[in-house]
């Protein structure tokens, strides 16, 4: 097949070409401040409460307020298309979709009837929370950064930051859905058989299987974390081997974009898992 | 810089590579073997290829993450403290 260009495709090529190289010039003409390794590569902005002095009193602000964000955009998409039609207008056939899709796999895992509407429930959440947390760390934007002794707040200098790239987040999520599994579990089998579960082949198998439960939370998060914070770490360390003269843009959009979606997908699939296999 | 905290040094260096080298054995192996296999099954029934490659491309994030584990690991010898 032959490429063809048409004048306004080159005009708009060309001044594409044109604000690269001038951001470029930019760049390196003004000294501006790339990430270093080893200098705030892998901080965080903590702030300590005014109150108490243990773990508990010290906050992650830009984890609050992403998600925040994350979940009020969300809330105002949804409220967008509130209206269904018969003949589904663009929005309203990529949410039909995607929300099919994952319906159909949690049929697949759930067994019983009456937990198939709540379970998706739960894993369309988690699904388009984690999906939109993952997608904006691939797309440049506000980043607080603790400098020199204070916070600074960048733009442009690296991606979003990113809700799921905090541990405290992950870990939320994969303790509440063994939780939730775990009382979908008394509520379909019963207090007494939900317990004889952890004694099931012999009774001296009950710490295996206690440390089998308590192990699922710590794979769950640790994946979605070590994906997305060795992902942001991997592009720092790539562009500064090449001296930030190959924009770091195409490895966000690698390790943001595709690893993130697969990822959201992972997390989601593995929670219909869980729950599902506990409550048969 | 301190003798004590060059030995440091070395140690912090020396684990974080062999955390990450010898915790990529593992991913490398699992992620060949179902490159492989999905490979085959594709090879055998071209027209099931849209629905292999989905559920390759997830097979090989789950198996990933014990390499994250070490990656994780890596970087807080590293960065962390």
């Amino acid at each position: 097949m032959k490429i063809q260009l048409t004048k306004f495709d080159k005009i708009l090529l060309g001044f594409i070409i044109a604000g690269y190289l001038a951001i470029l010039v930019y760049i390196f003409a003004t000294g501006y401040h790339f990430p270093k390794l080893g200098d705030d590569v892998g901080q965080r902005w903590i702030y300590q409460l005014p109150f108490g002095n243990s773990l508990l009193s010290r906050v992650n602000p830009m984890t609050i307020f992403m998600s925040w964000a994350i979940m009020i955009g969300l809330i105002t998409f949804a409220a967008s298309i509130k209206v269904f039609t018969v003949i589904p207008g663009k929005k309203q056939s990529l949410i039909e979709m995607l929300l099919d899709y994952l319906l159909g796999l949690t049929k697949d895992a759930v067994q019983k009837e009456e937990f198939v509407r709540p379970t998706f429930n739960i894993a369309a959440t988690l699904f388009l929370f984690i999906f939109i947390a993952n997608v904006i760390s691939g797309i440049p934007g506000i980043q607080a950064v603790p400098r020199n002794g204070g916070v600074v707040f960048t733009i442009f200098e690296d991606t979003w930051y990113t809700p799921t790239s905090d541990l405290n987040t992950n870990a939320t999520f994969a303790v509440m859905v063994l939780i939730i599994s775990h009382a979908f579990a008394i509520k379909a089998k019963g207090f007494g058989k939900w317990l004889k579960g952890f004694f099931e082949p012999f009774p001296i198998m009950f710490p295996m299987n206690l440390i089998g439960e308590l192990a699922k939370p710590v794979s769950h998060s640790l994946r979605l974390f070590g994906n997305i914070m060795g992902g942001g770490l991997l592009v720092l360390i790539i562009s500064y081997l090449t001296k930030y003269f190959l924009m770091p843009t195409f490895l966000w959009g690698f390790f943001g974009i595709f690893v993130g979606s697969i990822q959201a997908l992972v997390f989601t699939i593995l929670a219909i898992a869980y729950i599902g296999s506990v409550i048969e | 810089m301190e003798l004590g905290d060059a030995l440091v040094q070395l140690g912090k260096f020396i684990g974080a590579g062999l955390a990450m080298g010898i915790g990529a054995i593992g991913p490398g192996v699992g992620e060949g073997n179902i490159g492989a296999k999905a490979m085959e099954a594709m090879a055998r029934q071209p027209e099931l290829i849209g629905t292999l490659t989905t559920r390759m491309l997830l097979a090989m994030a789950v198996t990933e993450s014990t390499g994250l584990y070490s990656l994780v690991i890596a970087f807080m010898i590293l960065l962390v403290g």
